[in-house]
Order: structure tokens, then sequence, then C-alpha cells
């Protein structure tokens, strides 16, 4: 129950050229938490839709629980929708919000008191049941649009940038109680945003697409450690990952990363990515992202480890951490230093690089060395 | 706290007021009129208010009608009929038509909206003969449809509430799609309570056109019994004109065919005042 897939779905809108969703192909497991990430523009919102039956797919069939559902409306496919504004009918109360799906779905009159009752109790809205919409503050209305959309107890529950329009600190707590609410309901959830602290935290799998294109799917651990390209490693992670452009060089019998300011030993580990392409050197970019860039006042980069003199630009406090800003040459380079420390600007420090981490992507492609294909062999 | 008002808000609120007044005044006139004895309402410089009111202008209007072939109570049936049917016509051909065109895409739709825009330029008279042919070629001469059918499509509430209606939001009625509303549950549940403000403005314009039409009862009724009150009092007034008697009739009779009109106004400007309210735009 509550299993989705999507088999190589379009989405061309007339007189757009570039179809606004490209091949979605994906298998959403019952009661995963999915989240479609990607910056605005990309197609998630417009793939949730089509999932919604909101839109037409142009191409490519889309199956809710291996039923065929192209062409089945809404209301006949056991979902239910939670939208950025809420889209709370402004002439009903709170209650009758909750209770109209049911409603409309014949549901008995007792059996709907019930629901809507158990739905705001878990909610914490049972004392809003009589206002209006209009009467309640961004994160009430949330609620009841929540409640809507539980009351129903949908096979799949979508949501459509749910968290955008509350402020941050009950954002940050909506989160944590839907992320409770979806495991609580074992229901499969299908979940739209920018956000990608949103996405690293709530999801069980994240799907991150650009420009219509799905660019990766992958549990959180593994799309921050394993980003398939610069896109990807670029979205996911704050502060961003640093890209240093150069290229792989072979000298010594071993594979270095050179680039004016830079020459890095490459682990040889890192040998099988390039080795058997063919045997001109090829321009890459190096992403490493904050906290695998070492302060030598820190901390010890062990074996063959290479210390390069930066000058601090700025210096960001984030709490627990701390992120210093070194100008390398043309490039800046971010590095999480220990929060005791202090940074002054234009103090010179030494930065290293812990190059087992580092991500080799190809400079033309932006695809990562390590990904299958990668390697351009 | 008290409000500090600027020059100019003084100024704008005191010449509205003045405007307001003034164009107060024909009602004041209407009401005053009525009710003035003979000698007053042919006094000379006229006078704008009544010296000593008296209900003889009634009198001598309800006795006259009770005279008339067809009872007063007929015509007066006739007219609330027509215009009760034509408000309820007008308010549901026009929602379901502008929730169409103001929410969904189909083919020809710029071609209709020119089409309703190319409407508002005739004036009724230019179009009477078509309409008489229309009419008549229904079958419809001397039953009420005649009455309704011209004033059914009314391309000024059409376009009101498109307006209105496109400024819902789609994620409203796509959310009553989901919770598994029809398109006549959106239609009658989320479309016609949200354009209760347009749909009470459309009423009142309606009202006066159905209430004040005599072209319906002229052109397409040959009975009698078909015409509405204001058929007949038109008739009446153009039949006494050059009478003494005629002058207070008509003054009673001027009053009577504008109070509906008034309380159709109070009744739905108070909608339309709360609704403003309720929907948070003040």
């Amino acid at each position: 129950m509550g299993s989705i897939t999507f088999h190589h779905v379009y989405k061309n809108y007339k007189g757009e050229e570039r179809p606004a969703v490209h091949d979605f192909h994906l298998q959403i497991e019952e009661g995963e938490f999915l989240v479609l990430v990607g910056p605005s523009g990309c197609g998630k919102s417009t793939t949730l839709r089509m999932l919604a039956g909101l839109e037409e797919i142009s191409r490519g069939d889309l199956y809710i629980d291996g039923k065929f559902v192209n062409y089945l409306s809404p209301k006949d496919r056991d979902i239910a929708m939670v939208f950025q504004n809420y889209a709370l009918y402004p002439n009903l109360s709170v209650y009758e919000n909750i209770a109209l799906g049911l409603k409309l779905r014949k549901t008995a009159k007792h059996d709907i008191e019930l629901r809507v009752g158990r739905v705001a109790r878990i909610l914490e809205i049972s004392h809003l049941l009589e206002r209006k919409p209009n009467q309640l503050s961004g994160g009430q209305k949330q609620r009841v649009a929540l409640g809507r959309a539980i009351a129903r107890e949908p096979q799949v529950f979508l949501m459509d940038e749910p968290l955008s329009n509350l402020d941050a600190k009950l954002r940050a707590q909506t989160r944590a109680e839907l992320i409770k609410l979806q495991a609580d309901l074992g229901r499969t959830m299908v979940y739209v945003t920018h956000d990608q602290v949103e996405a690293m935290t709530m999801g069980s799998r994240i799907v991150v697409m650009k420009d219509g294109v799905i660019q990766q799917v992958a549990p959180p651990r593994e799309l921050y450690d394993r980003p398939v390209n610069m896109f990807v490693a670029g979205f996911i992670g704050s502060p961003q990952m640093n890209f240093l452009d150069g290229a792989i060089i072979r000298e010594d019998g071993r594979y270095w990363f050179s680039s004016r300011r830079l020459k890095l030993p490459l682990p040889e580990t890192f040998g099988a990515r390039f080795n058997h392409s063919s045997r001109t050197l090829r321009q890459v970019v190096m992403g490493v992202r904050a906290e695998h860039v070492k302060l030598k006042a820190d901390s010890s980069l062990g074996d063959g480890g290479v210390w390069y003199r930066g000058q601090v630009q700025m210096s960001e406090v984030t709490g627990a951490d701390l992120y210093v800003y070194v100008e390398l040459g043309e490039d800046t380079v971010i590095a999480r230093a220990q929060p005791e420390r202090d940074y002054p600007r234009h103090a010179s420090v030494e930065i290293g690089f812990q190059i087992e981490k580092v991500h080799l992507f190809d400079k033309e492609t932006g695809i990562s060395l390590a990904a299958p294909g990668g390697d351009g062999g | 706290m008290r409000r500090r008002w600027s020059w100019f808000q003084f100024a704008l609120v005191t010449s509205f007021t003045a405007l307001a007044a003034f164009m107060s005044l024909p009602i004041l006139f209407i009401v005053n009129h009525a009710f003035k004895p003979q000698n007053e309402l042919f006094l000379f410089p006229p006078q704008f208010l009544v010296q000593n009111p008296t209900l003889r202008n009634f009198e001598l209007l309800f006795l006259h009608a009770s005279n008339a072939t067809v009872p007063f109570t007929r015509y007066l049936f006739n007219s609330v009929l027509v215009a009760a049917l034509a408000l309820a016509g007008v308010i549901l051909v026009s929602t379901m038509a502008a929730y169409a065109l103001g929410k969904y895409r189909f083919h020809f739709k710029g071609f209709i909206l020119s089409l309703i825009t190319l409407s508002l330029m005739f004036a009724p008279e230019t179009v009477g003969i078509p309409r008489y042919l229309i009419i008549s070629g229904l079958g419809m001469n001397d039953t009420y449809f005649g009455h309704l059918l011209p004033l059914l499509a009314s391309p000024v509430a059409v376009f009101l509430l498109i307006g209105f209606v496109s400024q819902i939001p789609d994620e409203l009625l796509e959310a009553a799609k989901i919770d598994g509303a029809s398109h006549l549950t959106i239609f009658s549940r989320i479309v016609i309570p949200l354009s209760a403000p347009a749909i009470a403005t459309i009423s009142i314009l309606t009202f006066q056109t159905v209430w004040g039409d005599i072209e319906t009862s002229t052109l397409f009724m040959q009975e009698e019994t078909m015409r509405t009150l204001a058929f007949y009092v038109n008739s009446l007034l153009s039949g006494l004109q050059n009478s003494v008697a005629g002058q207070n009739m008509a003054a009673a009779a001027g009053l009577l065919m504008f109070l509906p009109n008034l309380i159709i106004f109070l009744i739905f400007q108070k909608r339309v005042l709360e609704t403003m309210v309720h929907s948070g735009i003040k």
C-alpha cells in the first residue's frame, strides 16, 4: 500500500521546447519519506503535481500501488496534499475545513466527528475548531492544513513546501513534528522543498533535481558523502563545498592534483578512477567540504600533508562551528576551525586538505570521477 | 486615542460629504414630492420640502389603479416574479460563466471574451428588432420567458465576476479537487461564497435594470396581464401627463417604484461591507 512508480515520466508545457520534467524514473517504497529538492524551476513541484493529478503527464506512466493512474482524477488517487499557502477554505470554519474531504466521501457524520476530533488532538488544535482561517496564525493554519490531509487517512501524503511560510523557529519545530508524524502514521510521504537543510533532516531518501532532470537519488548521508556531480555537491551542505580548478597530472609514478597554487598527491585508491582512461591528463575541479580543510593551528594532516599559506578574509561563527574564509591565490577556501580560536581579518594562516576526502569532478561535464561513468572511460 | 487629521484628509472628507449630500437631493425630493398636497405640487417657484404632508396622492393612485381592467396587484406580482427569477438567473449564469472563463483554459476562450466585450457596445435599442424576432420565433410572446431571456445574459455582471473569480487562489480549487469535490461542489461551496461581494454588486445592478425595464413589456407582451409594474406606471404617467390629478399620482408612483431599489440596495450594501470586512480586505 502506498508505493509509487514513475516510469520515464515527462512533462512538456505548450510552447516550451525543453520539458519541465525530463525522464523522471523512480520507485518510491511504501512508508518512505521521499524529499524532492532543487532550486526553483527545477521541476520538483511539477513532478508532485503530476503525482497529485493536478497536472497532466505528457509522456510516461505513473503507478500508485501498482495501479496505473495517469488518467485518474486527484480524488480517486487516495492522496492528500498540503500546499505552501495552506489553501484553507476561508469561508469554512476549521472543523469544516478538516471535515469537507470526509463529507464529500460520504463518511458517516459520527465518524467524521470522531476523526476530526482525533486529528485535532494530535495536532493540538482542538480549541480552534470553531474559528475561521483568517483568525489563525501562520503556524495554526499550517496545522489545520496538515489536519485536513491526515483526517482523510490517505495512502500517500504530498507536501509542497509546507514550511516555507513559517518563521525559522516554528519551521524547525514543525519539521521535527512532521518527521515524528510520518513515522507514527507509517504512510508514504513525498515532500517538495528548495531548502537543502529540510531535505537532509527529513528525507529517508532525497531526489536532487535540476532543470527537470534527476541529478541523484540517495539517502542523506550518501548524498553528502558521495555527490555524483558538482551541482549536487554544491547544493547539498552548508557552507557550500569549496571548488578549486586544476588538473590531474602524473609525475614520479603517481597522480597529483595540480593547480597554480596547489600540488597535492592523490591517494593510490583514487588511481583506479582515472587509471584506465586515456593517458591524457584531464582538467578537473576539486571539491572539498569545509570540515575537510584543516587549519594548522588546530590539527595535523598526517603523513605527506602539505600546508598552504593564505590570508584570512573573514570568519563566521554559527555557534558550534567557526568557518574561516581563507584567500588562497585567486580562490577563497572555507575551512572549519575550532570555535575557541580567533582569526582576525588579514591574519596569515596555514591550511591543508584532507586529501582522502576530496571529490574530483570532470571540468567539462561536472560529473564526479567517482561516479559510475564519471571516469570518462 | 484621538485621531489627527491632516488638512488634506479634512478637505477630502468635507468635499466628499458635500458631494454625497448633493447626490442624495433627488432621493430627498422624490420622498418629499410624494407626500405633497396638490397645491404644493403646483407651487411656483417649487418648494423642495413638503409643508403639509398628506397620503392623498397614494389614495388617488390606488383609486385609479383599482378602476383599471387589470388589477394593480397583477402588475406587482409580475414585476416581483420577473425580478426574482431574473436575479436568480443572472447570478447563476454569470457566476458559472465567470468560473469557467476566469479559472480554466479552453479553446476559443479569447474569442468568447471578446464577444462579451463586443456585446457591451450595443445599446439595447439597436437589438430591439432581433430580440423581438428571437422571442416570437421561440414562441415566448406573452410568457414570463419573454421577460427573462433578454435579461439573462449580462456582460457587465460576467466581467465583474471574472475579475473576482480569477483572484481566488488556484490552490484552493486544487485542494478541493483533491478533497474529492466535483466541479459543481467547487463552484457552489467555494467559488460562490468567495464571490459574495461581487454577487451582491451585480444583484443591485440587475435588480435596478429589471425593476425599471419596460422594454420587454412593451415589445414582447401583448396581453396586459403579462406586463410589469414599471410598464403600468410608465403608461399611467404618460397618459395622465397633462391632467392635474396625474401629477398627484405621478408623485406617489415615483416613490413606490423607487422604494424597492432602495431596499435591495440597502440589503446588499450591508452584505458587501460585511464580506469586505470578513475577508480582511478592509
